[in-house]
């Protein structure tokens, strides 16, 4: 229903604005959602810091300790699960990164079917992908059935190979759109001309195509990682006894012990959201010194 | 030719990688029996969706995650639209860092989130309701949606805006003629993602409403207990979200 034909609608400037006026009305329009973070976010953070230096059921006597973080960082279980968790961060956006690449851009040039069945998984929630994963992958799953039995383990596998199979399978999807948006028709008259003006094809690919790509693919690759960091649900299903991920720990941690364990699981839970945020700022400025 | 015979051959292969798997869980919601190591069920049945239903509660809590993440994505779209126009047309330093606090709880476990929400939410009387469910879904969702609606704002979308302003069109019209026509498919795209992404809470849900189960917390103990329900279940998980995909892409059809 376009109203108007976006291509004759172009007018020279700008009209009818006030100088001056767009600074204050762009506070008003952030304000709601920058209170929703704030608020919300930040008093979930702050929630949990309460929460890992209070003596359980606090309330009574109004001291505070660290107990939880010294009985946390006391335990080899903490250091396992944040080396696991860790590496399965590594290995799943590193992998999901490297496959997106090559998919994008074999998929680029392709119909637009293929990119759909690309993209399916980006909508198939993680729990759902772990379902299927255990009826295919779990010992006596289809695979089993089909192959009389699988030459390694997969789920519950120490080396968390499960976990990372299911952020790979949801996670490259998800890259491939973020690369496929700056793969279009822009980039490629972009590469034709540097062809014509006498590029050779690896020249193309490292000055056109890559710094197109670089920033979307770092930024995805970042969230990614993150993602696999905070893996919970995920890890229940399909990973191993031991070690756990961060998550996991925490979450086992409330479970041993409904009141010692709240502390040491906000404890570890700030640890891991600690790791996130430090792993976003670190690719922020890597994406953003590419552009200078 | 040659070419084209090695795309049908990926193709083939992705739609197996990618569509297939899912198609087991269609066979296991129905199996009754089906014993090792037999590749296809040896008698179907209804009885996963019975238990689902029956002592499962599915019902209630497909209904309840239904009204959250619909009430959720709607608050979720409401806030972050402004937020994104603003996003969309500055620069600079600031807007990094607006950007980046904004986006940070996209980064960080919901279920570290939900576990420090919880801490407040026990002393307000919200944990265990949907409110309390709707606020831990909305810090999640809102740096998803606001990500995907910034570059709806374009340019072109601002310059379309003042020209209609100019003409004399009112905010409302304007709105209604211009600006959402022209950033339908984005918004559409914003919001699947943000029911998505609610619908699909584990972590938040467990931490500020394990007692109130929502579809994922009622999934996860049959998947290693029963597989038959587990599956039955994850069907009905899987509905909404073929569902929002196909409203979806029909919004940007129509928007194209």
């Amino acid at each position: 229903m376009a109203v108007l034909d976006r291509r004759s609608a172009r007018p020279a400037s700008p009209v009818g604005r006030r100088p001056g006026a767009r600074g204050s009305s762009d506070v008003v329009r952030l304000l709601p959602a920058l209170l929703v973070t704030v608020v919300l976010f930040g008093g979930a953070l702050v929630g949990a810091v309460k929460q890992s230096v209070e003596p359980p059921l606090g309330g009574a006597v109004s001291t505070w300790s660290l107990d939880s973080w010294r009985a946390m960082f006391s335990d080899p279980g903490f250091w396992d699960a944040l080396r696991f968790s860790t590496q399965l961060a590594l290995i799943a956006s590193l992998a999901s990164a490297g496959i997106a690449l090559l998919a994008a851009t074999w998929l680029r040039s392709r119909g637009r079917g293929l990119k759909t069945i690309f993209s399916v998984p980006v909508t198939v929630p993680h729990l759902l992908v772990a379902v299927v994963a255990v009826s295919w992958l779990a010992p006596g799953g289809i695979a089993d059935r089909a192959l009389g039995s699988l030459p390694i383990g997969i789920v519950h596998a120490r080396s968390g190979l499960g976990i990372i199979l299911v952020y790979v399978y949801k996670e490259t999807p998800f890259l491939v759109l973020l690369l496929l948006a700056v793969m279009g028709r822009t980039l490629r008259r972009r590469e034709e001309a540097a062809a014509v003006l006498g590029a050779s094809p690896g020249q193309v690919l490292r000055w056109v195509v890559w710094p197109a790509v670089r920033r979307p693919l770092l930024i995805g690759t970042m969230i990614v990682a993150a993602f696999v960091f905070g893996a919970f649900e995920v890890p229940l299903l399909l990973g191993p006894n031991y070690p756990p991920t961060l998550a996991t720990y925490a979450f086992q941690a409330t479970q041993a012990s409904a009141l010692s364990g709240q502390g040491k699981a906000a404890a570890s839970l700030l640890v891991a959201a600690g790791a996130s945020v430090v792993i976003g700022f670190a690719i922020m400025r890597l994406a953003r010194a590419g552009d200078d | 030719m040659t070419e084209r015979r090695i795309g049908r051959w990926v193709g083939a292969t992705a739609i197996v990688l990618f569509a297939a798997p899912l198609a087991v869980l269609v066979v296991q919601a129905f199996a009754e029996v089906w014993r090792y190591p037999a590749l296809l069920p040896q008698q179907l049945g209804l009885r996963g969706f019975r238990v689902a239903f029956g002592s499962g509660d599915a019902g209630r809590a497909t209904v309840d995650s239904l009204e959250v993440a619909v009430t959720t994505t709607a608050l979720a779209t409401v806030i972050a639209w402004p937020a994104a126009r603003a996003l969309a047309r500055s620069h600079g330093p600031r807007r990094t860092a607006v950007l980046m606090v904004l986006a940070l709880p996209l980064l960080v476990p919901p279920f570290a989130t939900g576990t420090g929400l919880a801490e407040w939410f026990i002393r307000l009387g919200l944990a265990d309701t949907r409110l309390g469910l709707v606020l831990a879904h909305l810090t999640v969702v809102l740096p998803y949606v606001l990500l995907v609606l910034i570059p709806a704002f374009s340019p072109r979308v601002i310059e379309l805006e003042e020209m209609a302003r100019s003409l004399g069109t009112g905010p409302v019209r304007r709105l209604l003629l211009v600006t959402l026509p022209s950033t339908g498919a984005v918004v559409a795209a914003a919001a699947l993602l943000g029911f998505l992404v609610s619908w699909s809470q584990y972590g938040s849900s467990l931490a500020v409403g394990g007692g109130l189960p929502m579809l994922p917390l009622t999934l996860l103990p049959f998947v290693g207990a029963d597989p038959t329900v587990a599956a039955a279940l994850s069907l009905l998980f899987l509905v909404p979200a073929i569902l929002a995909l196909a409203l979806a892409s029909r919004g940007t059809r129509e928007a194209l």
